[in-house]
């Protein structure tokens, strides 16, 4: 691989890195949002959004992607490829990291909310003070591992024709007549990110284990 | 403008059709310290729980320094949110499970509602904190986590917790039935000193010797009733209910 | 005509799709889980260059995107002379990735199994293959129902990415369909739905299986894997 080939396999990267990042930023929070509101047990939003969970689940993002990409402009929003990428991780790991965060608020000790009752704090101090650094810590190797399988999920944008850092591999390869070695690069990279993830995850680990004890 | 800290008259609760208190009246005049016993399932932590409205009593009024708790002066609305936050920073409770917040240090601990409830500056409430932690004789763990401390010194931290509110009253839950026998000690060592410093006290214990030494009245709960209500002398010696009577043999 | 009309009179390739899809994922899936089982008794009875060497495959395989695996075995391997199409490309890397995830699953439930059985299933070793089959296997797959499930519609949703290696499954026929008569909307509907439609029949299956395990006494184990 020359030169050339090496700064589009980092272009790749990057793409790969800012989209999934942008992804999470957004996923995180909104997937504590849709857990907040499915345990309000507000009737009607309580079913949609276990609709929307079961759907994010099993639905593909090669399909999802597609159907946004293409049907968004029918409707009146013409979406450029980057942000219906964006757009379809978002929805993709929200779903998956509400479950997360539901699994956390869900396990919350009954006495720790007590406690901070106690001590006089209204439910919205509570929450941002005492509930949520705690479902923080607690939640958070598992929206770490939901991390890792969004990055494993993202070459899927791939398909609207983005350049990604799976794709980037076609690209070189296509100038170089030699596919191999920018897909074994390609798929070192996935590797050392993706394990430093999992690293992360179980220091995080660790560390949620000291809370509960 | 009384003096009574602690007023319950007439106080009922029914959990899934099961009366767990019956018709329970308790006064805690200012600087008293008043001993609730009676066997396990006898109704002690729910009278505890309903005097700062963790839970709602279905009968019956409750009022702390003369303002009654839950209910709106006319008698009918229930309080918001904030209200009855507003009317729990002046009631302390030290839980049988410690509950202290894992995720922050033991000065944090004691400073957390002080700073955000109350609204104490920051540098003011960690110098009342160290003040606290000091007299309940763990000064050296103020930067400690939960986690690693005993859970004696957890229960020292959670009474230094309720203290840093500067409260009307402390409640206290079975603080020493969570804790191994020789961790007990150092815990009571604490709760009497606050006692003899004139902290207006309701402690639910299992502790005998803590209750006849420490207590100003005893009530003795049974089956949700006040069954004896007397001073820790006349209690002890000359129990007038057979059920006391049978309590007393089990216990000491 | 309206456009789900239009859908209908090619409903034919969205259902050769949908064969082409459910195919990889059944095949794939069971052979998959076999070829876990094999790996899982290699790795938690041998103690030598074998059981790393899977181990060292079981955990990197789990760090690569399912797509660029695909990539590897369909773009990659031609330079070393292996040229496979992309249905064989396709079930390779299904088979095989979906293999690792399996085995980290049973494998974590084999280690929480109690002691004496652990040490029975190694005296047990390779001598005695239907003792594996019989006693341990069933036991981790009871346990582990529920994660496996989720496993399988990983495996389910990882067959679209196959299209992009030119696999005709049901994204790339409602891709077709949609490019040609431009109804995006009614024919990425109608995928998604087949998709969730089957990943239901595959819950409902797990549902099932975790019914046996609990008459059995068997509560699903603690498992730290998921999705
Ligand atoms: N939240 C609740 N729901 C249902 N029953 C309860 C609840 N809290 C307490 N009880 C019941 O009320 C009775 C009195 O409980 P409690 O006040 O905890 O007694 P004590 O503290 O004297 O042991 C017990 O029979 C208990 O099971
Ligand atoms: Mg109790």
């Amino acid at each position: 691989m020359d030169q050339a080939a090496f700064s589009a396999l980092l272009a790749g990267a990057w793409t790969t890195a800012w989209i999934s990042a942008i992804a999470i930023a957004v996923g995180v929070p909104l997937g504590l949002a849709l857990a907040l509101l499915r345990e309000a047990r507000v009737p009607v939003v309580g079913h949609l959004i276990v609709l929307y969970v079961s759907l994010g689940r099993a639905t593909p993002l090669v399909t999802l992607v597609l159907f946004i990409f293409l049907a968004a402009p029918l409707f009146g929003f013409p979406l450029d490829r980057y942000t219906a990428a964006v757009i379809t991780l978002i929805l993709n790991t929200a779903a998956f990291n509400a479950e997360v965060w539901r699994a956390a608020i869900r396990g919350f000790p009954r006495e720790q909310v007590e406690a901070a009752r106690a001590a006089g704090m209204t439910r919205p101090l509570y929450f941002r003070r005492i509930m949520l650094p705690q479902i923080w810590i607690t939640s958070l190797p598992g929206l770490v591992n939901e991390m890792t399988f969004l990055i494993k999920a993202s070459p899927a944008i791939a398909v609207i024709g983005i350049v990604d850092l799976t794709r980037v591999t076609n690209r070189i390869a296509a100038v170089t007549y030699e596919p191999l070695p920018p897909i074994i690069a390609a798929a070192v990279i996935y590797m050392v990110l993706i394990s430093a993830f999992v690293r992360l995850q179980r220091r995080l680990d660790e560390r949620a284990h000291r809370l509960t004890m | 403008m009384s003096t009574l800290v602690v007023e319950v008259r007439n106080v009922s609760k029914t959990f899934a059709g099961v009366e767990v208190l019956r018709d329970v009246s308790l006064s805690v005049a200012r600087g008293q310290t008043v001993s609730i016993l009676g066997p396990s399932g006898s109704g002690k932590s729910t009278l505890l729980r309903c005097i700062n409205w963790l839970e709602e009593p279905d009968r019956g009024e409750i009022s702390i320094a003369g303002q009654r708790i839950g209910i709106r002066p006319d008698g009918k609305t229930l309080m918001s949110d904030r209200e009855l936050a507003a009317m729990r920073a002046r009631i302390g409770m030290v839980f049988q499970s410690f509950n202290l917040w894992p995720h922050l240090s033991v000065l944090q601990n004691v400073t957390e509602a002080p700073i955000h409830v109350l609204g104490v500056p920051r540098d003011e409430a960690i110098e009342r904190a160290e003040r606290l932690l000091d007299k309940v004789g763990i000064a050296e763990k103020r930067d400690a986590y939960p986690y690693v401390l005993s859970g004696g010194q957890k229960q020292r931290v959670a009474i230094a917790r309720a203290l840093a509110m500067n409260p009307e009253v402390i409640l206290f839950d079975e603080p020493t039935s969570a804790l191994d026998p020789e961790l007990v000690g150092e815990v009571l060592t604490v709760m009497r000193a606050l006692a003899d410093e004139g902290m207006t006290m309701v402690v639910v214990t299992h502790e005998m010797a803590f209750a006849r030494e420490a207590a100003d009245e005893i009530v003795f709960l049974d089956q949700g009733r006040v069954v004896e209500r007397a001073d820790p002398e006349t209690f002890f010696n000359k129990p007038s209910t057979d059920r006391v009577r049978q309590f007393l043999q089990r216990y000491s | 005509m309206s456009r789900w009309d239009i859908l209908w009179d090619h409903r034919a390739t969205i259902i050769r799709g949908f064969e082409n899809t459910l195919i990889l994922f059944s095949v794939s899936s069971v052979a998959a889980f076999l070829l876990s089982s094999a790996i899982v008794l290699v790795i938690q009875t041998h103690r030598g260059a074998l059981s790393g060497f899977f181990r060292t495959i079981v955990d990197g395989m789990r760090m690569l995107p399912f797509l660029m695996y695909a990539y590897i075995l369909y773009y990659g391997l031609p330079s070393l002379g292996i040229r496979l199409d992309a249905w064989t490309a396709g079930f390779i890397a299904l088979i095989t990735y979906h293999a690792a995830y399996f085995a980290e699953i049973l494998r974590g439930t084999w280690a929480t199994l109690p002691k004496g059985q652990t040490e029975a299933a190694r005296a047990v070793g390779f001598g005695n293959l239907a003792m594996y089959r019989r006693v341990i296997l069933p036991q981790l797959m009871l346990r582990t129902a529920p994660v496996l499930g989720n496993q399988l519609i990983v495996c389910l949703k990882d067959t679209a990415f196959l299209m992009i290696i030119t696999v005709r499954e049901l994204t790339a026929a409602a891709s077709a369909v949609q490019s040609t008569y431009f109804i995006p909307f009614e024919a990425f509907v109608v995928a998604i739905a087949l998709y969730w439609l089957t990943s239901m029949a595959i819950e409902v299956l797990v549902a099932r299986i975790g019914l046996v395990a609990e008459r059995r006494g068997l509560g699903y184990g603690h498992v730290d894997s998921r999705r």
